[in-house]
C-alpha cells in the first residue's frame, strides 16, 4: 500500500523514467489541491467498422482522396488515481468515439483496451461489470475522485495483495526509497495490465 | 503525372465538447444563433497497431474539438499540435439547422479565408473551418456538420514522380535540424518553409516568403507543413490552401513546387525511417492562374456511411438515468429563463431547504410542486401512519403503504419522492410536535420525550431555510411558528376550510424589522386568544379535514408560488405587502413595480372556492401576539424549554405573558379595532 504522497513521488519517478517521445506517454497533473495529482495520458483504439456500400459514396471533386475506413478510431483518456480508501492508485479512464459518444459497456469491453474480453459467467449492467467470485463490480461507472466527471474504474480492491506478492519476488535490499516506490507502481501497472492494454 | 490527391479532414469530437456546448446553449446563448469562434487543433498524423492484424492502420487526417473549444481563455493547444480556428453557429430547432442555406455558409467562410490571404498575406486562416450544430439538449443528441473549404486547383496539381520519404531528400541530420528548430518556435508552425543551405536547413514562417527565399536556387526551396494524414500518397487537407496561397501571391515562382509532408512529431531513433513524406508537384496552366477571383472551394465532411450529410452524436444511452434525470429538470426550469424571466434566480429558489410539518394532503401538494422548482432538500414532519382513506387524496402514498398498521407518514412521503427524483435530498422523522392546550402528562418520560421532540424540532428549523406549516390542526402551528421567528425562518403556512383556504407567508420577526416599516403579521395576530385544544370533544367530521378534494392542491401549490416569489424578492423575507386592491400591470416589469421578477409577494391569500376567488390580505403584526411578539420570542428565548412547557400546560400563561387578558377589561374600543381582524377567522379554521 501507498500513501498519497508516496504515490505522487513513485508516479512522478516513473514518468521521469519512461519514454516522453510517445503519444501515449503519461504525464502529472496537478490539481487546485495541492497534493491531489494524477497521472493522465490519451491513447488511440480503434475497432473494426462494417464495410458500407461504396456504390453510394459521392465524390465531391477529383483531387479528393475517398477513405474507405476499415477501422473507427476510438479515442481513451486514462488516469491513474490515488484511492484514499484501498490506499493504491486506482485506474480510472473514458473511451469515446470520433462523434463524442461514451462507448457502452458492451463495445468496451470488446475494444483494443480491453485484452480479455467479457470473462465467463460474468455479469454486465449498462453501468457495471460484475464477476460472480467477487462482490465488487470489476468495472464500474463513477466519478473522477478529483475531476469529478463520469469515468469508469477498475475496483481497485485486489490491485493491493496482488502487488504486495509480486514485490516480494524481486525486492532487493540494495534499493533506496523512491527506486522502491516506482518498481511498485511498474508492478501496479504489471498487474492492470493483465486486464487492459497499458 | 497523376494528380495530387488529398486526405480530408475528418472531425474528433470529445465528449467534454458537448457538455460545454450543453451548458453554453442553456446559459449563455439561448435562442441566440449568432455565430462563435471554435477553436480545435490537429497534430501529425499517426498509425497504430492492430491488435488482431498486427498490421499499422493510418488513423484519419483527425482534427479534434474538446472543452476548451468555446473559450480562448481555456483552449490549450496538445503537446505537437497546431491549432485551427472555426466559425460556429447553432440553430434553435432542427428544421432551422436542416433548412440553413449551406451553400452560402460555406461560402462565406471560403470568402473569408481568401480575403484573409490577399489581404493579410498571413496564413492563419488556412484551416479555418465550419462547424454547424444543433442541439437536441432534452435528448442528448447533437446533430452536426463540419466544412474544411479547401480551394480547387484549375487544373490540377500533379504529382512529378512519387511521394517518397523525405529520408530520400534530405539527411537524418537536416531533417533532426527541422525537428529541432520547430520545436523552438514560440507559437507552433502549422506552415513553413524550409531553405537548404550546404549542409544545415533553416526554417521560416511561410508570411516570409519573399525575403527567405531571395536568392535561393528553387532546387534548394522547400515549402512545408504539419501534416495530419498518415496515408503514404495522399497528403493532408491543409497542403491545398498553402498550395492556392502560394498561387495567388506568388504566382510566377510557384508552379513547380518541392513539398515536405512533415509527420514526425518525435525524433527518430537511429536506424529507423522518417515518417515525414516529399515529393515534388507541379501545376500547368502558369500564368494564367494568377487570378484574383476566388477559386472554387470544397470541403463538407462525409458522415460516417461515406455520404455529404451531417453526422449525429447520441450520449443519453451512455448517461446515468439518475444524473440524466437531474439534468433534465434543471434543464425545463432554466428554460423559463430563455425567452420569458431571464432574471429569474433559479438556484435561488432550487436551493432552499425546505422542512415540511405535516405529511398529509397539503404535505404531499407542496412537496410536489417544490420538486417542480427543483428544490433538492425536503424534510417531512409527521407523528401519523399511512391510513386507508389517504392514498386518493394525498398523491406520495398508495394503497401498499396503509397495510399492517400503515408505514410512518414522513418517512415514507420521503421515500416516495425519491422513487418519483432520485436526485432530491429527502428524509422523513416521525415526530409529535408537542401544542399549547395538551398538557405534557407529568411524569419524567413524558417530559423527557417532549424535551427531546422540541430539541428535534429546534433543530430541524435550524437546517433548513424555509418551514411550511401544514398540519391539521391550529395549535400544532405555534411551537414552529414560535421557533421559526426566533432563527428568523421563511414560515409559510397553509390552512383548509371546507371550500375556502388559508395561504400566508409570516412576518419577519419585530426586532429585525426597520423602523417605520409596517411588519407583517403571523397565523396568530389576529387572535385575541392563545391556541388552545381544538380537538377533543369534537365529532368525526370536525376533527378530519373535511374539504372538498381539490382545495388541497390548489392551497399547496399557492404556498409553494408564493415561496418562489418570496424568494425571487429582492427584499426576501422584509419584501413589502402590495396593498390588497393594487394589480400589477403583465405590461410592465414586475420588479418595477415593486414585486419580484414572478410577480407580487402577498401577505396573505384567502380562497374562495364556491366563487372561485382568490383574495390578497394584509394584516399587520399584532405586538401581543402569541406567536410572534417579542415578549414571547425573548421569553422563549430566555427560558427555552421550561418556557415551552408552560406555555403547552398553561391555557393562561401566553395570555398574561402577552397582555392579551388585559384586552378583555380595556373594552369594546380595543375589540372593535381588531373587528376586521376576526371576519376571517372561520376560513382558516378546519
Amino acid at each position: 500500500m501507498l500513501s498519497r504522497s508516496q504515490f505522487e513521488i513513485a508516479a512522478k519517478a516513473f514518468i521521469a523514467n519512461h519514454d516522453s517521445h510517445s503519444h501515449s506517454a503519461w504525464s502529472w497533473f496537478d490539481s487546485a489541491r495541492p497534493g491531489y495529482g494524477f497521472m493522465s495520458r490519451t491513447t488511440i483504439h480503434t475497432r473494426p467498422i462494417p464495410a458500407h456500400d461504396l456504390a453510394d459514396e459521392e465524390t465531391e471533386d477529383d483531387a479528393t482522396v475517398t477513405i474507405h475506413p476499415t477501422h473507427e478510431q476510438l479515442t481513451c483518456k486514462q488516469y491513474v488515481v490515488y484511492s484514499a480508501s484501498f490506499q493504491v492508485p486506482a485506474f480510472y479512464f473514458t473511451i469515446h468515439n470520433s462523434n463524442g459518444s461514451p462507448l457502452p459497456l458492451s463495445e468496451i469491453v470488446k475494444s483494443s483496451l480491453f485484452k480479455l474480453g467479457v470473462p465467463d459467467g460474468s455479469h454486465a449492467t449498462t453501468f457495471a461489470l460484475t464477476m460472480p467470485t467477487s462482490s465488487f463490480p470489476l468495472l464500474s461507472q463513477g466519478d473522477h475522485p478529483i475531476l469529478g466527471t463520469p469515468c469508469w474504474y477498475l475496483h481497485p480492491c485486489e490491485s493491493a495483495n496482488a502487488v504486495q506478492e509480486l514485490m516480494r519476488e524481486v525486492q532487493q535490499d540494495t534499493w533506496d526509497e523512491i527506486t522502491r516506490l516506482v518498481r511498485w507502481l511498474e508492478m501496479w501497472f504489471m498487474v492492470l495490465g493483465g486486464a487492459v492494454s497499458v | 503525372m497523376p494528380i495530387v490527391q488529398f486526405t480530408p479532414f475528418s472531425s474528433i469530437i470529445q465528449p467534454d465538447f458537448w457538455h460545454k456546448l450543453t451548458n453554453l446553449k442553456i446559459d449563455v446563448l439561448k435562442l441566440s444563433d449568432d455565430a462563435l469562434t471554435v477553436s480545435g487543433s490537429y497534430s501529425t498524423g499517426r498509425t497504430v497497431k492492430d491488435r488482431e492484424s498486427g498490421q499499422e492502420i493510418a488513423l484519419g487526417c483527425t482534427i479534434a474539438l474538446g472543452d476548451g473549444a468555446f473559450d480562448e481563455r481555456e483552449f490549450g493547444v496538445p503537446q505537437g499540435s497546431v491549432r485551427a480556428n472555426g466559425t460556429f453557429k447553432n440553430y434553435n430547432t432542427i428544421e432551422d439547422f436542416k433548412a440553413a442555406d449551406k451553400t452560402s455558409l460555406f461560402n462565406q467562410e471560403a470568402e473569408k479565408i481568401w480575403n484573409q490571404i490577399l489581404t493579410t498575406r498571413s496564413t492563419a486562416l488556412l484551416t479555418h473551418f465550419l462547424l454547424i450544430t444543433y442541439a437536441d439538449l432534452k435528448k442528448y443528441k447533437y446533430y452536426y456538420w463540419f466544412a474544411f473549404p479547401a480551394f480547387v486547383a484549375k487544373p490540377a496539381w500533379e504529382l512529378n514522380g512519387e511521394w517518397k520519404g523525405a529520408g530520400g531528400e534530405f539527411s537524418s541530420s537536416q531533417l533532426g535540424s527541422i525537428h529541432t528548430q520547430l520545436k523552438l518556435q514560440k507559437e507552433p508552425l502549422a506552415f513553413f518553409l524550409v531553405r537548404t543551405d550546404t549542409q544545415d536547413v533553416s526554417i521560416s514562417p511561410v508570411e516570409e516568403y519573399e525575403t527567405f527565399f531571395a536568392n535561393t536556387p528553387s532546387s534548394a526551396q522547400t515549402i512545408a507543413f504539419v501534416d495530419p494524414s498518415a496515408a503514404p500518397d495522399s497528403p493532408g487537407w491543409p497542403l491545398r490552401n498553402l498550395l492556392a496561397y502560394l498561387r495567388a501571391l506568388y504566382p510566377a515562382t510557384t508552379s513547380t513546387v518541392r513539398v515536405l509532408c512533415w509527420r514526425d512529431e518525435h525524433p527518430v531513433v537511429e536506424g529507423l525511417e522518417w515518417r515525414s513524406r516529399f515529393g515534388v508537384l507541379e501545376v500547368g496552366g502558369a500564368e494564367a492562374a494568377a487570378a484574383v477571383t476566388r477559386p472554387q472551394a470544397v470541403g463538407w465532411e462525409k458522415n460516417p456511411q461515406g455520404k455529404l450529410g451531417p453526422r449525429a452524436a447520441d450520449l443519453a444511452p451512455m448517461m446515468d438515468p439518475k444524473r440524466l434525470a437531474e439534468q433534465a429538470v434543471d434543464l425545463n426550469l432554466k428554460l423559463m429563463r430563455w425567452r420569458i424571466l431571464p432574471a429569474l434566480d433559479l438556484e435561488k429558489v432550487a436551493g432552499t431547504k425546505c422542512l415540511l410539518l405535516g405529511a398529509g394532503t397539503l404535505g404531499c401538494y407542496v412537496a410536489r410542486t417544490l420538486m417542480g422548482w427543483g428544490v433538492r432538500t425536503i424534510t417531512f414532519v409527521d407523528s401519523a401512519r399511512v391510513s386507508f382513506s389517504n392514498p386518493v387524496r394525498q398523491p406520495l402514498f398508495e394503497f401498499a403503504d396503509c397495510l399492517d398498521g400503515g408505514k410512518p407518514k414522513a418517512e415514507c412521503a420521503a421515500a416516495s419522492l425519491k422513487r418519483i427524483f432520485p436526485g432530491i435530498n429527502a428524509t422523513g422523522h416521525q415526530l409529535s410536535i408537542p401544542m399549547p392546550g395538551h398538557p405534557i402528562p407529568p411524569n419524567p418520560t413524558s417530559l423527557a420525550q417532549a424535551k427531546a421532540d422540541v430539541e428535534k424540532l429546534e433543530r430541524l428549523i435550524d437546517e433548513h431555510d424555509a418551514v411550511f406549516l401544514l398540519m391539521d390542526s391550529r395549535e400544532s402551528r405555534w411551537l414552529p411558528t414560535v421557533i421559526s421567528a426566533a432563527k428568523g425562518k421563511i414560515v409559510l403556512n397553509a390552512a383548509l376550510g371546507f371550500d375556502t383556504f388559508l395561504v400566508m407567508r409570516h412576518g419577519a420577526r419585530a426586532s429585525s424589522v426597520k423602523e417605520g416599516v409596517t411588519r407583517l403579521g403571523c397565523y396568530y395576530c389576529n387572535d385575541i386568544v392563545a391556541p388552545a385544544d381544538s380537538l377533543t370533544d369534537r365529532t368525526l367530521d370536525q376533527m378530519c379535514t373535511v374539504t372538498r378534494p381539490g382545495l388541497a392542491a390548489i392551497a399547496g401549490s399557492t404556498a409553494v408560488e408564493l415561496l418562489a416569489s418570496l424568494v425571487q424578492h429582492p427584499d426576501g423575507i422584509y419584501a413589502a405587502a402590495p396593498p390588497p386592491a393594487q394589480d400589477l400591470h403583465a405590461t410592465q416589469s414586475y420588479a418595477e413595480q415593486g414585486g419580484s421578477v414572478l410577480g407580487s409577494v402577498p401577505h396573505q391569500l384567502r380562497g374562495f372556492l364556491a366563487q372561485f376567488r382568490n383574495m390578497p390580505l394584509v394584516g399587520a403584526a399584532y405586538d401581543r401576539c402569541t406567536g410572534c411578539s417579542e415578549t414571547v420570542l425573548q421569553a422563549y428565548e430566555k427560558d427555552g424549554f421550561d418556557m415551552l412547557v408552560k406555555a403547552f400546560n398553561d391555557q393562561k400563561y401566553l395570555e398574561t405573558l402577552t397582555g392579551l387578558d388585559k384586552l378583555f377589561d380595556e373594552g369594546e374600543a380595543a375589540l372593535e379595532a381588531v373587528d376586521w381582524d376576526e371576519d376571517g377567522e372561520g376560513d382558516d379554521d378546519f
